[in-house]
């Protein structure tokens, strides 16, 4: 299975409504580089979650920060 | 690499069943669960989608494991008082000593996580309380009868005097604790009404 537990990535971020995760993601849907990635809309942190081989936390906070939101790696 | 630890898996699920408990679907959060287990709620995320799947699974894995408990030394083609006897025994058992299960299993009853949840639970277990079933009317031992009706005689008593137990009292208030003499006494007259001979 791709999705291995070292191939996933958490943030926090602000993508906080369904309008914002669905401003984020057309950009995350587009990116080759991501596997699968979803945002838990009911936690306070408004988790981004990222399943990607070759990307690195750097990549993904830009990529989102790019879209207008904040994004700061949770550490697993 | 991250590497699981079985300890801490095991401490999440129990606190997160009582959480679910005690503050219901819509105040639970990954958040809180991360905070009240002490670890971070990064760690929780690596192994959880989200809160949906969070509760899903965990509650896919709390059914599995009454079904399992369920069906310890059950063989369906016992008899049916004998076959019925160790369902009372082995549900008791485990409602006895899981707690939490009743309880989280009449919230999802009424929750929106009740078809995600049900859908995929044992088929074999669906599959062997039906051979019972079938069997013991087969052999002429009860009638046939809708599934609701024979629920209703066979479990909801047992599941009653459960609930009276874990109140503390029946009912208009008067002070009850299950005893071996009323659970086989009830089961009893639950065999009596459902056996034709």
């Amino acid at each position: 299975m791709y999705n291995e537990i070292k191939n996933i990535l958490i943030f926090k971020t602000d993508i906080a409504t369904a309008e914002a995760r669905h401003c984020a993601g057309k950009i995350l849907d587009a990116h080759m580089l991501i596997h699968h990635w979803n945002v838990d809309l009911d936690d306070e942190d408004c988790v981004l979650r990222i399943v990607s081989a070759e990307l690195t936390p750097q990549d993904v906070i830009s990529t989102i920060n790019n879209c207008g939101f904040f994004c700061e790696e949770l550490a697993g | 690499m991250r590497i699981r630890n079985v300890d801490k898996e095991q401490l999440v699920k129990q606190t997160a069943i009582q959480m679910l408990v005690a503050d219901g679907f819509e105040g639970f959060s990954v958040n809180k669960l991360a905070r009240a287990c002490n670890i971070s709620v990064g760690t929780l995320y690596i192994y959880y989608k989200d809160k949906d799947d969070l509760i899903t699974r965990i509650a896919i894995e709390q059914g599995e494991a009454m079904h399992e408990a369920t069906l310890k030394n059950f063989d369906p083609e016992m008899h049916f008082a004998e076959g019925l006897k160790v369902q009372w025994q082995n549900r008791y058992n485990y409602m006895m000593t899981e707690p939490y299960a009743m309880l989280l299993f009449e919230q999802l009853r009424s929750s929106t996580y009740h078809e995600k949840v049900i859908g995929p639970m044992s088929m074999h277990f669906k599959e062997v309380m039906g051979r019972f079933v079938n069997n013991a009317v087969n052999r002429g031992e009860i009638n046939q009868m809708p599934l609701e009706v024979y629920w209703s005689l066979a479990f909801a008593p047992l599941y009653s005097l459960i609930r009276f137990h874990k109140e503390g009292m029946s009912l208009a208030a008067k002070p009850f604790g299950m005893t071996d003499e009323i659970l086989w006494q009830t089961f009893g007259l639950v065999v009596k009404a459902l056996k034709i001979n």
